[in-house]
């Protein structure tokens, strides 16, 4: 296969796989919706009347059968139309929006994070595994891998709020308070990816093409730098695209513990206090995102990867 | 790959393997023990203590763990709160496992638009964030044992069917299955007889993984007051109370994270240990 097709193959898989998802959501959504108990009384609020109650369904087209509700609510979801936030009236996905420069910025530092410390360690504890003192590093990493990222988010502002008063962990107060919320984050991410990029650096100075080159006379460094390490990182790309879905996860827990402005910590204000449309929009932007972020990753795989370099677009 | 490596290594794999086996086993005996006896059975002062006793240090004469807020030991409450952390994540891995482990069989033996549509539901189900379904799926159902475990366990069968899938394509090409499918065994047949056996390694991995991630994924549902009951003491609950007394009670937050992080290694050890194991035996564990 070129790799032009190959591009475009992964990305309409891509593609059908974020529309199955987003229908799937929003028909889980819907129907959990109704399960749960009355809309309509959801949106009057607790002290409402039953005439209110009433008025409500009858202005949210709440009183009609749910086949017709479905498919009108589906409409409107096609056109990105999720309604205004029930707690402030403005257009929920403008709120959802106005938070994406928060968790992205959190995100890519979180990344950056991971990356200076798992690609040095990775590769030193990989050059040579076998060595004592790295087989205890291995040992601490395992441990650490065993520690919840939210876990560690709570001992380092336990350490550096409590007990040090070095760093303040509430909110977005300049680059300063992001330290903690983005090696919180990371830690969700960087002990597994310390341990593939060791995997495969070791697999890697095991292959023939490494041998080859050390008998043409290549250093140790040379060896690791120049042909095992790009080869592991290769690997540890990939993970980054699986493993996206799983740091949303982990910044959805991180900007509650931080207070952090972005939209995993108002995707569960939203749900505490069962403002649905926030909640729905929230769930579509990130829908949205891990596909995307997956979809480059695809793309950034294929162009990396030297084993397709000879195919001709 | 092994065969190449000086028999030291070998023997010292090999140790390893077991080694981790045997630890993190020993330590899982003795939480679920633990849990059996005094988790379910938990002493008065999990639920009732003395305000006058709020706030105690650890201290080897009087409360080991210390005490919380109410004056609760906090050893009672992390023992009476290892049913509901550890409960909820075996049925949750359990559910998963069971529901992952068919379809995964099902995909890996069935080619066609069988195998093609239980791939695409796979892969679409884990490129979504778990999380953000479970907490929304919580909140409108309610908090509990089992609307939680079930939920996770929902969340996760994709991954364990994905896991199958990979590992029985791999079987299906073995000599021996094949020989079984030539010599006329019917599918169904070979799939209980040859392949599900040959899988029993995997299984057993993916379980202590899965146990783990599910540990995990409870305390995180619980911290965030989407999880258990908020009078339960999870240990999830336990943590999200630590944070209004980090600067009284420090024990507070370590005890809870202290449970969950020794169950998450003890766990890892025996998944990794298999894994070292099967690797080191070519396919048998």
């Amino acid at each position: 296969m070129t790799r032009s097709r190959a591009i475009g193959a992964a990305l309409g898989r891509r593609g059908i796989e974020l529309l199955i998802l987003l229908f799937g959501i929003s028909t889980l959504l819907f129907f959990l919706l109704r399960l749960s108990g009355d809309p309509a009384a959801v949106l009057a609020g607790d002290e409402a009347d039953p005439e209110t109650v009433a008025l409500i369904a009858a202005r949210y087209g709440l009183d009609q059968p749910l086949g017709v509700q479905y498919l009108r609510y589906l409409g409107s979801v096609l056109t990105l139309d999720f309604g205004n936030s029930l707690r402030s009236q403005t257009d929920a996905l403008a709120l959802v929006m106005e938070r994406l420069g928060s968790t992205l910025l959190m995100a890519g530092l979180a990344l950056v994070v991971t990356a200076l410390v798992a690609v040095p360690l990775g590769a030193w504890i990989g050059a040579r595994p076998d060595a004592g003192s790295r087989h205890a590093v291995n040992g601490i990493v395992f441990v650490i891998q065993g520690i919840p990222g939210y876990i560690v988010g709570l001992l380092l502002i336990q350490l550096f709020v409590v007990e040090l008063r070095w760093l303040g962990s509430i909110g977005n107060a300049g680059p300063l308070s992001w330290i903690l919320p983005a090696v919180t984050l990371a830690s969700f991410l960087a002990p597994k990816m310390v341990r593939v990029i060791a995997a495969n650096t070791s697999e890697a100075m095991a292959e023939d093409y490494i041998r080859t080159a050390r008998a043409t006379g290549a250093s140790d460094w040379t060896l690791l730098l120049r042909h095992a390490l790009p080869n592991a990182l290769l690997g540890a790309t990939a993970l980054i695209g699986t493993q996206f879905a799983f740091l949303m996860s982990g910044s959805l827990i991180t900007e509650v513990i931080f207070a952090w402005p972005g939209f995993g910590a108002l995707l569960i204000a939203s749900v505490e206090r069962l403002d649905f449309p926030v909640v729905q929009a929230a769930v579509f932007v990130i829908a949205i995102l891990v596909s995307l972020v997956n979809a480059v990753t695809d793309v950034a795989f294929s162009l990396i990867d030297p084993r397709l370099k000879g195919a001709t677009a | 790959m092994t065969h190449m490596l000086p028999r030291l290594r070998v023997w010292t794999q090999r140790m390893t393997g077991d080694w981790m086996i045997w630890s993190g086993g020993i330590v899982l005996a003795i939480l679920a023990l633990l849990t059996i006896t005094l988790g379910l059975n938990p002493p008065a002062s999990a639920q009732t203590g003395s305000l006058l006793l709020r706030f105690q240090p650890p201290a080897p004469g009087g409360y080991l763990l210390g005490t919380d807020q109410l004056g609760r030991s906090m050893l009672a409450r992390v023992l009476a709160g290892a049913p509901w952390s550890l409960g909820i994540a075996l049925v949750a891995t359990t559910i998963a496992l069971a529901i992952g482990t068919p379809i995964g069989l099902i995909a890996a033996w069935v080619p066609g638009w069988p195998r093609r549509i239980i791939r695409m539901l796979v892969d679409t189900v884990i490129a979504f964030p778990s999380l953000v379904i479970a907490v929304t799926v919580i909140a409108l159902l309610g908090r509990g044992f089992w609307p939680l475990a079930m939920v996770l366990g929902l969340a996760t069968w994709p991954i364990a069917a994905r896991v199958v899938y990979a590992e029985a394509m791999g079987i299906m090409k073995r000599d021996y299955v094949r020989a079984a499918v030539l010599a006329g065994v019917s599918g169904p047949l070979v799939v209980l007889a040859h392949v599900l056996p040959a899988l029993r390694p995997t299984l057993m991995t993916m379980f202590a993984f899965t146990f783990a991630d599910m540990l995990i994924a409870e305390s995180a549902l619980s911290f965030l007051g989407l999880g258990v009951p908020l009078s339960a003491p999870s240990w999830g609950n336990m943590l999200s109370d630590s944070r209004e007394y980090m600067i009284n009670a420090p024990w507070m937050l370590f005890v809870p994270a202290g449970a969950i992080v020794l169950a998450v290694v003890a766990l890892n050890l025996v998944g990794d240990g298999v894994t070292a194991r099967v690797r080191r035996s070519g396919g048998r564990a």
